[in-house]
């Protein structure tokens, strides 16, 4: 315990300096703003920033400051469309769509707004002490982890992908094996040969990250956007009765509910922030059935699944740090930005580099409390962003994206290879292939053969070594169980929605 | 053709040249039992099973785009960026892609250049002398 508080407190040393304090700001900010924007996540957010992050030569814990706060700022924006325009800007807020915005054709916008960051700030505050208690204890535990049992972890993690996804498991799976396919473009560090680089020096070093990310995601999202004809809708407040305090005490049981269900959901690898606002609304929606007016305007129907929303981007964390195996899409993108910079996310994180750790846990305090703050009385002027017209953002997005890569390699061959990845992006959306799975193979696909490699090296080729612990059988029953799943859950009609990103 | 048979066709194809492609690899001694064929051949026989589900036919058509023309258009605008970014240099080049997005945006010709400019111009006093990024001069450069 004591331990724990002498950390925390070296953290808080790292994210109070005041170029630190200046990133979570300037984070944060961005990050509700593209919250608030349709067709760009955090997830392409993070993608933009990370070359500029290194070739400005940030250190890796100012980098990783700065862009998870934009990852958890955006927790904060999708609610903001969802209520006023019935648009969820991010996939998770869809569920806030059902009460938020017929709150606000009660002239209660501004309050359903209130509730929500409030729900945000306490969802997200209570998961950071959560994480701030459970990553080292977390961490001791895969300390002992060995290849084997990384390789059953990882296999875990990837086949999960097809059980929360939405949509089809098939599509999720070969996505998740194209992303590996990916990842072995260039030379095998094991023996020296090159693969799958069809003679190409540019690919010898293999792909770069950013400009798969960038590529898939904001490159793609933009041909998306450009081939429907998009139309402008007025942003409106309301000027009904704002939020009493009794309406806040009415939805704080909902919260902690909210908060425990999405810190769980989020911890697990593979399961979202989407799938824990929507299991959230519906546990309220159960729970209060008596008493409520859910659909037609309840505040705990907005509270609930805002507050799951942030906890579940906060846990989403938890596994990324202490373990290194990303949960989600976007935090994949946070652990291959660290890996840039050759710091391993994982189990020795926290000794060898407790500056990263503890500097990125002790700023999530400081940037909820931001997020707060300028979310409550600055709600307004996020939303007017939603009147900046599709033709003056998306030439700026689409510049953006292509400085970012260019600053990152200095190579008009990564520009060409960015625009054939947001060509595969827009294919693969049209097809209905969710991309996450491919960002997620591609960070987690050279981990695991070196693994699998060498756990077969260890066992001098006995594939039977695989299965020589525990945790290992243990980790392979819950992927065969995480495989099978999908199969079963068709036939009771389960679907978890999570769109595009 | 369903958009789920045309994308299981794609994944066989693509698992199809991943393994004929790894099989080519020829390693002299072995540094471990596994080597660098195993682990993709299996990644891309799993991709082909995942691909040859997907052949059952079931599910909705392709759906083609509204506007047909508009994104093979924006792929033309952008590998032209990719192209002459060197040689015309970071504020021409971004004045051409950021014109003609808006254009493909929807943006009256005077508005799409007005945007053109001001992107192209913020984005490099924000790298150039903010950030200090370099950026390729091209044509302007001294």
């Amino acid at each position: 315990m004591m331990e724990t508080f002498a950390a925390l407190g070296g953290g808080f040393a790292v994210a109070l300096q005041p170029t630190n304090l200046f990133l979570a700001l300037i984070g944060c900010i961005i990050g509700t703003a593209i919250g608030v924007l349709p067709g760009i996540g955090p997830l392409n957010a993070i993608a933009l920033l990370l070359p500029f992050c290194l070739a400005l030569k940030l250190p890796p814990e100012s980098a990783l400051i700065l862009l998870a706060a934009v990852y958890y700022g955006s927790g904060y924006g999708g609610r903001i469309t969802a209520i006023l325009l019935n648009m969820p800007g991010e996939p998770s807020a869809v569920l806030t769509t059902l009460d938020g915005h017929p709150l606000a054709k009660q002239g209660r916008g501004g309050a359903a707004l209130a509730i929500s960051g409030i729900g945000s700030f306490v969802g997200a505050t209570i998961s950071v002490v959560l994480m701030t208690f459970l990553s080292v204890p977390l961490a001791r535990v895969a300390v002992a982890f060995s290849p084997a049992d990384y390789v059953a972890l990882i296999a875990f993690a990837l086949s999960l992908l097809g059980a929360v996804g939405g949509g089809s498991a098939p599509k999720a799976w070969a996505a998740g094996c194209l992303g590996i396919l990916l990842a072995m473009i260039g030379i095998d560090s094991g023996t020296g040969v090159e693969r799958f680089t069809a003679g190409s020096m540019e690919l010898l070093g293999g792909l770069d990250f950013t400009v798969l990310a960038i590529g898939l995601f904001a490159i793609g999202e933009i041909l998306l956007l450009i081939e429907t004809r998009i139309r402008a809708e007025a942003a409106k407040l309301g000027q009904g009765q704002r939020l009493t305090l009794a309406e806040i005490i009415f939805c704080v049981p909902a919260m902690f509910r909210a908060t425990g269900i999405g810190f769980v959901i989020g911890v697990l690898p593979g399961a979202g922030a989407s799938v824990a606002s929507a299991l959230s609304y519906t546990a309220e929606k159960r729970l209060n059935e008596s008493n409520g007016k859910f659909g037609q305007g309840d505040m705990r129907g907005v509270a609930a699944p805002e507050t799951a929303d942030n906890a579940a981007q906060i846990g989403n964390l938890v596994p990324m740090l202490s373990l290194g195996i990303p949960g989600s899409g976007t935090t994949a993108v946070l652990l291959g930005a660290l890996l840039m910079y050759n710091i391993t996310p994982g189990p020795l994180l926290f000794e060898q580099r407790p500056d990263v750790a503890w500097g990125l846990i002790a700023s999530m305090y400081i940037g909820n409390c931001m997020l707060l703050l300028l979310n409550l009385p600055l709600v307004g002027i996020f939303a007017r962003l939603l009147t900046v017209p599709a033709w003056v953002l998306y030439p700026g997005v689409l510049a953006l994206s292509f400085a970012g890569v260019y600053a990152a390699s200095n190579s008009a061959f990564d520009l060409l290879l960015a625009i054939g990845f947001g060509v595969m992006g827009w294919a693969f959306r049209k097809l209905g292939v969710p991309l996450v799975p491919i960002i997620l193979g591609f960070v987690l696909g050279r981990m695991l053969e070196d693994n699998l490699r060498r756990a077969m090296s260890l066992s001098d080729g006995d594939v039977m070594a695989l299965l020589g612990s525990p945790v290992s059988i243990v980790l392979w029953v819950m992927t065969l169980g995480a495989l099978l799943w999908p199969l079963l859950a068709r036939r009771r009609g389960v679907e978890a929605r999570a769109p595009g990103v | 053709m369903t958009a789920g048979r045309l994308l299981g066709a794609l994944l066989l194809a693509l698992a199809g040249f991943a393994i004929w492609s790894a099989q080519s690899l020829e390693v002299a001694f072995a540094a471990d039992p596994l080597g660098p064929r195993a682990f993709p051949t299996t990644v891309a026989l799993l991709m082909a099973l995942c691909g040859a589900l997907l052949l059952i036919p079931r599910g909705p058509d392709f759906e083609w785009p509204e506007r047909l023309a508009a994104p093979p258009l924006l792929v033309l605008v952008m590998a032209g960026y990719a192209l002459l970014l060197v040689p015309l240099g970071f504020l021409l080049a971004t004045i051409l892609l950021a014109s003609s997005v808006a254009l493909l945006f929807g943006a009256r010709p005077l508005a799409a250049l007005a945007t053109g400019l001001i992107t192209s111009a913020s984005l490099w006093a924000l790298f150039d002398r903010v950030l200090d990024l370099p950026l390729p001069k091209g044509l302007l450069g001294a």
